[in-house]
């Protein structure tokens, strides 16, 4: 599954993409790998999943093997300014700074490139074996890789354009960089699914290594007659609405591609429980 | 008469849309003149409702006189708010602005802002005695409250003020500070004269500023007397954002009214009654339990989720059963709520 230095993690919220991603970090990090997380927008579910604290932008080693950082927009673009623009030391920076978080609200592509610079970043420094980044919603997620090409388009020359080319080339390479879609099998995740599936084919800003399927229900083992012959009570009624709920999956999950697949977990109360069960499950997938 | 208003609120994906639409149903089928505004309905349910584009102007649903529906466009809402509130030669180059663009697009409160707009339209309209309105899902609903002073704060000049280090320049004034070292190293680095263009932009968007503000007063005082509603389920991230309305809005007055458990399993299914049927076979006894219990601690789950979120807010809470179907017509929609009489009486 894993086989790249940086993997993306994203869908439409509220499919389980924190989850997904903080269980791949615990099975990196149980197979001895070095492993850090990257939560890029939103951090509270991925840090909840790995039961740990809130994440802030210094990396903060969550368990063994497992390193985790929130990135601060403001945070970001200091560290942008400084080490990856190399802007000379002498330069005010704070007026600097303010100038282009002005600028970082209004224009087109600034925001995301300084919120997907941080994982680059960190990439290029080379100090973990794995990098896993919870990313924005599918809903942003092109914004923020398309990010760098959006930014070559409105600065004509210049540093920072020529940082966005670098990245722009570093989000492409295929051998260093993937993405992983995950999706519940339900109209609207698989419908959104679909939409991204089409625009990466349209424009592959990043390689899709795999699209998760969260949250399947297991098979009844009951036909529906079976289900009518149960006297009318609560087994009947459960019966029936796994097999109405199961049906439907079963016609979204013929909507996607194969891949991973991830059972719905009945009554698990704490999301770091979600984290460790789904973690187990990796070992089993393709 | 005047509009009652029903805010529905809520995160993404919790059915805040549908239960939107069967309260308008519900309303309407009442007799009251109704009106729901849209964001986003999956297509089925704009197909039942008979809304087939963006349009801000309500079309009335086939076969409901009473009964109208529009679906949010942001893009057409904030042409109507630059030209309502500025000079024409100014609305024009704002809406020709890449910057103005990006920021219709990308501000979250600019989505949430535009909603705004189109409840005050329809309650000043008179025409409605109800009006349905269901919220963008940015920042788990509380955006819709928060953006019309964050609106006031941004077209007010705060990013003007923070680029320029203080005060708001006059126009011929912003030559010098944008002329300033620091901000033409910024143009070094950036390739052109990106702050300049971006300065200006912030100016003319500085002229809508007196008339937005007194609209935007105007939405806050027709959200304090409307009534809220949150949809959330029994999963931690609609509820963890459920939360956010008791913990983050500071102003009481938008304290929702209800919250509404959207999807609920029934709770019998907990009470362990034996399978005692005889023909059945062993297996398909064993497969029918397995199944119970497993969805028992699902509903066991939920139920814990429920007592204490009522308990940490003092609130009585609304139960939508779970629906096999998204409802697909308009009688679907009204029947989605006859099991909550307590819900359907905020609209009648």
């Amino acid at each position: 599954m894993i086989d790249c230095k940086m993997t993306f993690v994203s869908g439409k919220g509220g499919v389980g993409k924190s989850a997904i991603t903080a269980s791949l970090a615990l099975q990196a990090a149980r197979q001895g790998h070095r492993v850090l997380v990257i939560g890029m927008v939103e951090s509270i579910g991925v840090a909840a999943h790995l039961a740990t604290e809130p994440l802030a932008y210094q990396p903060r080693r969550v368990r063994s093997g497992i390193y985790a950082l929130a990135v601060n927009r403001s945070e970001a673009l200091d560290e942008y300014l400084r080490l990856q623009l190399r802007v000379p030391k002498a330069a005010p920076t704070r007026i600097l700074t303010r100038a282009l978080s002005v600028l970082a609200e209004t224009a087109p592509g600034v925001r995301e490139i300084v919120t997907v610079g941080k994982p680059i970043y960190e990439m290029w420094r080379d100090r973990y074996d794995l990098i896993l980044v919870d990313a924005p919603p599918l809903g942003q997620l092109f914004s923020y890789l398309r990010a760098p090409t959006t930014i070559s388009d409105l600065v004509p020359a210049g540093m920072v354009r020529a940082q966005a080319e670098r990245m722009r080339t570093a989000l492409r390479d295929a051998d260093s960089v993937a993405l992983v879609l995950v999706t519940t099998p339900e109209e609207l995740p698989v419908l959104e699914t679909q939409e991204a599936l089409r625009r990466l084919e349209a424009e592959p800003v990043v390689r899709l290594a795999a699209v998760v399927a969260n949250r399947v229900l297991p098979d009844l083992g009951l036909s529906a007659e079976e289900i009518e012959m149960l006297p009318d009570g609560p087994h009947r009624a459960a019966a029936r609405h796994h097999y109405a709920a199961q049906s439907q999956q079963e016609h979204w999950l013929g909507a996607l591609p194969t891949g991973p697949r991830f059972p719905y977990l009945f009554g698990i109360h704490t999301a770091g429980e979600v984290g460790e069960t789904l973690a187990d499950l990796w070992d089993g997938q393709q | 008469m005047s509009t009652r208003v029903i805010v529905v609120t809520g995160a993404g994906g919790v059915g805040k849309t549908t239960l939107s639409a069967s309260l308008a149903v519900t309303a309407a089928r009442a007799g009251l003149r109704t009106c729901v505004i849209t964001v986003d309905p999956a297509q089925r349910l704009a197909d039942a409702l008979g809304i087939e584009a963006l349009s801000n102007h309500p079309e009335t649903v086939a076969g409901q006189p009473r009964l109208s529906a529009a679906m949010l466009d942001v893009t057409a809402a904030w042409e109507a708010i630059v030209h309502r509130h500025a000079e024409p030669d100014v609305a024009e180059r704002l809406l020709a602005d890449p910057f103005f663009r990006a920021l219709a697009d990308r501000f979250p409160a600019a989505q949430a802002y535009a909603a705004g707009e189109q409840m005050a339209d329809h309650i000043e309209s008179g025409h409605w005695d109800r009006l349905v309105v269901d919220t963008p899902p940015a920042g788990g609903g509380l955006d819709f409250y928060t953006a019309p002073r964050r609106i006031q704060e941004l077209v007010g000049g705060r990013l003007l003020r923070w680029l320029t280090g203080a005060s708001i320049p006059g126009r011929r004034a912003l030559y010098r500070v944008t002329a300033r070292p620091a901000l033409r190293l910024a143009d070094t680095i950036l390739g052109g004269p990106l702050l300049e263009e971006l300065a200006e932009f912030l100016m003319d968007l500085r002229s809508l500023y007196d008339g937005l503000s007194h609209r935007a007063h105007t939405i806050d005082n027709h959200l304090r007397r409307a009534t809220s509603i949150v949809v959330t389920t029994a999963q931690p991230t609609p509820l963890r954002e459920a939360r956010r309305f008791f913990e983050e809005l500071e102003d009481t007055a938008a304290r929702p009214g209800t919250v509404v458990f959207n999807k609920q399993l029934p709770d019998e299914w907990t009470e362990s009654k034996n399978l005692r049927s005889p023909g059945i076979a062993p297996e398909v006894r064993a497969a029918a339990r397995e199944n119970l219990s497993r969805w028992a601690s699902e509903v066991r789950l939920q139920r814990d989720m429920k007592r204490e979120f009522a308990a940490r807010y003092g609130l009585h809470l609304a139960d939508v059963p779970w629906a096999k179907d998204a409802p697909t017509s308009v009688a679907a929609l009204a029947d989605l709520l006859m099991s909550c009489p307590e819900l359907a009486g905020y609209v009648t």
